[in-house]
């Protein structure tokens, strides 16, 4: 019995290290990006690294914004990411909530094979279509402009799914009650079914804005002006200029990160639950 | 009377169906499925960007030189190695972890957070942090040569092609392992409370219970987050063309979407790269079916 104990206090003590120990490198990559942001290039690459930095250096943060050409641009690059992923956010929430609740609550002929259609666009990796939508974009001249960068991205199957799931156990006898007392169908879903939907709006809305936030293959693609490109485009640049030294890097990209971490941080439950929800999909 | 009243109704409803459902199939039938059936339509033909002849129709030519062009192989070879290399360390470890994180009482939601927070960085900017830490002067050489007792060696981390491809894969892992971690949790947590204590009360150990009750039990979630992880490493694309942009060897990392980017753009082949996208579309919808296939016949387990 004694020697059981003493085992699992040993086990107990070693799985608590090893958490601990990942915690600690998984996390040393972010600290290191906003300690090296705030010294001097050469206390960045000084081994070892020292993890504090001695002064707030602040120089690294001037030159990512004003740019080594003196341009500004990177506000209005941020900018352009905001507008971007509100953009593409809003309209995938409120669209994958009308088709979700449409699918949900509508029977009508055929219901069923919309919904595979729908499900069936989750195969198809962005990464395989790109070149055909770039023409697409470039017939319609939408290339370098936010209508562009919006448009292939403004509804997505998995939105559908997470709304149509979520609404599928919404009690039919209140969407009855609103319809005797006299509303519209599109009042109900405004008044009734969208405010009933907080949570997966809030989940659906995150997991959108991240992988916005993210995207660099499309805009690579069509953002051609220097006003139209957005963070990851301005990153990938500011990093190739010769005269872009390691902490302004860190810089660009610690400014590029602060929003969405204080949204991480603000709002965690939503992005957890966005990543276990994708473990529901099952089709 | 009352019959008819009803058909109304759900002729209404039919009608209000269709119109909420427009919207997206309209969508959906310009942005994924006209492109997907283009992309096919384009791999036929030979057919340059900013060309002013017209596109020659060469069957399936481009596929034929595809198949015959060791470019393209090592692009396959680039993808399945990095996808092998980090999926695999990927199912090991977020099961590993997750499996830790639930054992213990208290943290829960702190290394939950705290693993899962390089995923929500963006990818331009993890491979950037991790360009300098691979910096000959950098983080990596300095741990690697307290780790192994090693005195001012340098690793070669951009350098040599076995380490490019071994620092995608790193900068990978590190972004997603918290991600999948997650998803562990979930599966580990659907597991009935019950079934541990049972087995505990036959006097299973913690190692017992785990071989004997957790695992079997997390199949299903083992094989969504292999194939989920599997389809996520095939896309890959910001990590190689951030490395290969700042001067790494392409080669080695020249995985097939960085192959179909710059065969397009720079190259302007856009229909060899477009038969490309056709395979990598193959590849991948071969995954999705068994995903769909596994989680069908496996996905339901009786507690």
């Amino acid at each position: 019995m004694k020697t059981i104990r003493k085992q699992s206090v040993v086990v107990d003590v070693l799985i608590w290290a090893f958490l601990i120990v990942t915690a600690i490198v998984i996390l040393a990559p972010i600290v290191f990006m906003f300690t090296a942001s705030l010294m001097p290039s050469k206390d960045i690459l000084k081994m070892p690294y020292p993890w504090i930095p001695k002064d707030f250096y602040m120089d690294n943060y001037t030159q990512a914004i004003r740019g080594n050409d003196g341009s500004f641009i990177y506000p209005r690059n941020i900018l352009n990411s905001f507008i971007v992923a509100g953009a593409v956010s809003l309209s995938t929430v409120l669209l994958s909530a009308l088709t979700g609740y449409g699918l949900a609550k509508f029977p009508f002929k055929g219901r069923n094979l919309v919904f595979l259609l729908i499900m069936a666009t989750m195969m198809i990796p962005f990464e395989a279509i790109m070149i055909p939508l770039y023409l697409v974009a470039t017939s319609l001249k939408i290339q370098n402009s936010y209508v562009g960068l919006i448009l292939p991205f403004m509804i997505n199957a998995f939105g559908i799914f997470l709304m149509r799931q979520y609404l599928i156990t919404f009690p039919d006898e209140i969407i009855d009650a609103a319809r005797i007392d006299g509303s519209g169908e599109f009042s109900i879903f405004w008044r009734i079914i969208l405010p009933n939907s907080a949570p997966a709006i809030a989940t659906l809305a995150i997991l959108t804005f991240r992988s916005q936030w993210d995207n660099l293959l499309w805009p690579l693609l069509i953002s051609q002006s220097e006003e139209m490109k957005t963070i990851p485009l301005y990153i990938v640049k500011f990093a190739m200029e010769k005269h872009t030294n390691e902490g302004a890097m860190m810089a660009a990209a610690a400014i590029a990160s602060i929003p969405i971490l204080i949204l991480f941080l603000a709002l965690s439950k939503y992005f957890v639950s966005g990543a276990s929800l994708h473990s529901s999909r099952k089709g | 009377m009352r019959r008819i009243f009803n058909m109304g109704i759900e002729h209404k409803k039919a009608r209000w169906g269709w119109f909420f459902v427009i919207p997206s199939l309209a969508f959906f039938a310009v942005f994924s499925f006209y492109p997907i059936m283009n992309a096919f339509y384009t791999s036929l033909f030979r057919k340059r960007l900013l060309d002013l002849r017209p596109p020659k129709f060469i069957g399936f030519a481009n596929y034929e030189y595809l198949l015959k062009s060791p470019d393209f192989w090592n692009s396959v070879k680039a993808t399945f190695i990095f996808t092998l290399g980090t999926f695999i360390p990927i199912v090991v470890f977020s099961l590993l972890l997750a499996v830790f994180i639930m054992s213990r009482r208290r943290f829960h939601k702190f290394f939950q957070m705290a693993y899962y927070s390089p995923a929500v960085l963006s990818s331009v900017v993890a491979a950037a942090i991790w360009l300098l830490i691979f910096d000959p002067r950098g983080l990596a050489n300095t741990t690697m040569n307290t780790l192994l007792g090693t005195v001012g060696k340098d690793y070669k981390w951009l350098a040599t092609s076995g380490m490019v491809r071994l620092s995608t894969i790193l900068v990978y892992f590190w972004k997603y392992i918290g991600y999948f971690t997650i998803i562990f949790i979930t599966g580990l947590a659907s597991i009935p409370q019950s079934l541990h204590e049972a087995a505990r009360i036959d006097g299973a150990n913690g190692w017992k219970d785990f071989w004997h009750i957790t695992l079997p039990l997390l199949k299903p979630t083992t094989v969504l987050v292999s194939i989920m992880s599997m389809l996520q490493c095939l896309k890959t694309f910001s990590t190689q063309y951030l490395f290969t942009q700042s001067g790494a060897p392409t080669e080695p990392i020249n995985v097939i979407t960085l192959n179909i980017y710059n065969t397009a753009i720079r190259d302007h082949n856009i229909g060899r790269a477009s038969a490309m996208s056709i395979i990598l579309f193959g590849i991948m919808l071969f995954f999705t079916w068994l995903q769909f296939r596994v989680s069908k016949s496996g996905g339901e387990v009786d507690y």
